[in-house]
């Protein structure tokens, strides 16, 4: 469809653009500068870019900080994956009540405030020992992402045509064989879409890092973040840098994704 | 990002293809429920249950592993009582309604925006989504150093002469959860566009040209052609901002930490507060127990209206 923009769309585009590149822009900016230059409205844009923030940055726990972003996001979405696809498999194929509850114990559940469960959570993991473990915190990460993986995969699977599935287990294959080597196959792009969203939304998680790793030395990007942000007398420069270097993961994921993210995203919110 | 939100529905497919197998192997694919049925038993039914009966409970930081001793609804007057749930319950819903009527229309008004072609538009909602894929704490942050003082907002507005003294955006009573729920609705703006703008390109670009011919304005065209094409689009999409708006908590942790004082403590984030500041375990459940019910109220709401959607056809 080719629209020309009148005046009005130019007027809400570039207000859209101000409102979302102008914190893009300020991030990038304070980060290289230095504290004196922060607040001075004369140096905006005129001043002489410093890395000291970035140096003190990296030369802290940056290093374990990222690591523990790492592992906690991919365990996460390999773990969300295990759970999801399967489940989200069995909802699009199935009918009568049990689905039906199913699912919706599920949009209650993705519903469900994190502020909510963090308590119960904490007093499980204190009970089981899991406290101040990574296992705690990605446990807890992929019961927050699963319900969510599930509904958003389930269109995925509900448009591979039955057809195929049929071909396939008149061939002789198993049920198993059949999800395993027909379905997936044909759903690859739900499972990518859903994939990539678990890992960005674990990535960017902090509540239950804060809240379960008793030390902050443990802290993934996300936690060490949050922690410095709401503490007195920000290190604005130290604080903007840290927010890029947790962004970047963030670009390369979104820029390899962008299209799966955007025609993914709507599946089944339109139509 | 935002929230995990996000969701499609889950629509008996009118639309695609026939959905489900022959029903003779239907039943057999409930095992693949399984690994989902025990996962989240554990790690989300239990905990749901705990929570409830911490709720009725007094639980201390000493108490959290032994023997809780039940006090039926004590939390929960005690809560009323002491004045901190009812103002939260009001927080709660201006913030929800400030989140939502900016998450809406604005995401409606750039969804508009931004159906035209071009390099612009195609580069403006990519910066947008990457904006809304980016963790709530660097969000957050960034808008903490926009609303400071001496922030870029507050040197824009002194500067043109708008304003004699900065305003304080993140300190002051009252401007505190406006701010906040206007960096909440910054955030989800670009998801809700993304729908909408999907579901406005789905109507046939005849319908626009036949209604340019008979000399509808641009106006006229988006109240009587976009708005009632994308309603079943609103329906959902109002539920889920709705939903987010609720149970957000991250913006107000970066950003006010539910200060200054209490004027940014929404249900949720109150229950959290006395949880886990002030080890109050029994007490920040009963808060969050009734986050919960109103959490329930909102998903019945949801599935209903997704129903009707389907009975409408």
């Amino acid at each position: 469809m080719s629209v020309k923009a009148g005046p009005l769309a130019v007027a809400a585009k570039t207000l859209l653009t101000l409102m979302y590149g102008v914190p893009i822009l300020w991030i990038l900016l304070t980060s290289v500068k230095s504290s004196d230059d922060v607040f001075d409205p004369s140096r905006t844009f005129l001043f002489r870019p410093v890395t000291t923030a970035y140096v003190e940055a990296l030369s802290g726990d940056l290093a374990r900080a990222l690591l523990q972003s790492v592992i906690i996001a991919t365990s996460t979405t390999a773990l969300v994956l295990v759970i999801a696809i399967p489940a989200a498999y069995g909802l699009a194929r199935t009918r009568g009540w049990l689905p039906t509850v199913a699912l919706g114990l599920l949009i209650v559940l993705q519903m469900m405030p994190q502020t909510a469960t963090v308590i119960p959570l904490f007093q499980a993991f204190s009970g089981w020992r899991l406290l101040d473990t990574t296992m705690a915190v990605v446990l807890a990460d992929a019961a927050l992402l699963t319900p969510f993986a599930t509904l958003l995969l389930r269109p995925f699977f509900r448009a591979v045509p039955p057809q195929i599935e049929e071909a396939s287990s008149i061939d002789g294959a198993g049920m198993l064989r059949t999800f395993w080597s027909v379905v997936l196959p044909v759903a690859r792009n739900g499972v990518a879409t859903v994939g990539t969203l678990t890992f960005l939304l674990a990535w960017g998680e902090f509540l239950y890092a804060v809240n379960f790793y008793l030390t902050p030395g443990q802290y993934p990007l996300s936690a060490l973040l949050a922690q410095q942000v709401s503490a007195f007398g920000i290190n604005w420069p130290g604080l903007m840098a840290l927010a890029v270097l947790t962004s970047i993961p963030i670009l390369v994921v979104f820029s390899s994704t962008y299209r799966l993210l955007r025609d993914g995203l709507t599946v089944g919110a339109v139509k | 990002m935002s929230a995990p939100a996000t969701t499609a529905p889950p629509r008996r497919a009118r639309t695609g293809p026939a959905p489900t197998a022959p029903r003779r192997r239907g039943g057999s694919r409930i095992v693949f429920l399984l690994p989902a049925a025990l996962f989240l038993g554990l790690f989300s039914l239990y905990p749901l249950v705990q929570l409830l009966r911490m709720a009725v409970s007094q639980v201390t930081a000493g108490t959290l592993n032994a023997d809780w001793a039940f006090t039926g609804l004590d939390n929960l007057r005690r809560g009323f009582e002491t004045g901190q749930t009812g103002p939260a319950i009001t927080r709660t819903l201006v913030f929800v309604v400030v989140v939502t009527v900016l998450g809406m229309l604005v995401g409606f008004g750039a969804a508009v925006a931004l159906r035209t072609t071009g390099r612009w538009s195609a580069w403006l909602l990519a910066l947008m989504v990457f904006v809304w894929a980016l963790p709530p704490v660097v969000n957050g942050s960034v808008w903490k150093f926009l609303l400071n003082d001496a922030g870029l907002i507050n040197t824009v507005l002194t500067s043109t002469g708008l304003r004699d003294t900065p305003v304080p955006f993140l300190y002051d009573q009252h401007w505190a959860l406006f701010s906040v729920a206007f960096v909440n609705a910054f955030a989800v703006i670009p998801f809700n566009t993304l729908v909408f703008r999907a579901a406005l390109m789905t109507i046939d670009p005849e319908v626009f040209e036949a209604a340019q011919l008979d000399g509808a304005s641009k106006w006229q065209q988006i109240r009587h052609i976009m708005v009632p094409s994308v309603r079943p689009t609103t329906l959902v999409l109002l539920i889920l901002t709705l939903v987010y708006g609720f149970r957000s908590f991250d913006f107000i942790y970066v950003m006010t930490y539910g200060g200054p004082g209490t004027a940014t403590n929404t249900l949720p984030f109150l229950g959290y507060l006395q949880a886990f500041v002030r080890y109050d375990y029994g007490l920040g459940a009963a808060t969050s127990a009734l986050a919960v019910v109103g959490v329930l109220v909102l998903a019945v709401v949801y599935a209903r209206s997704i129903k009707r959607e389907e009975a409408d056809g």
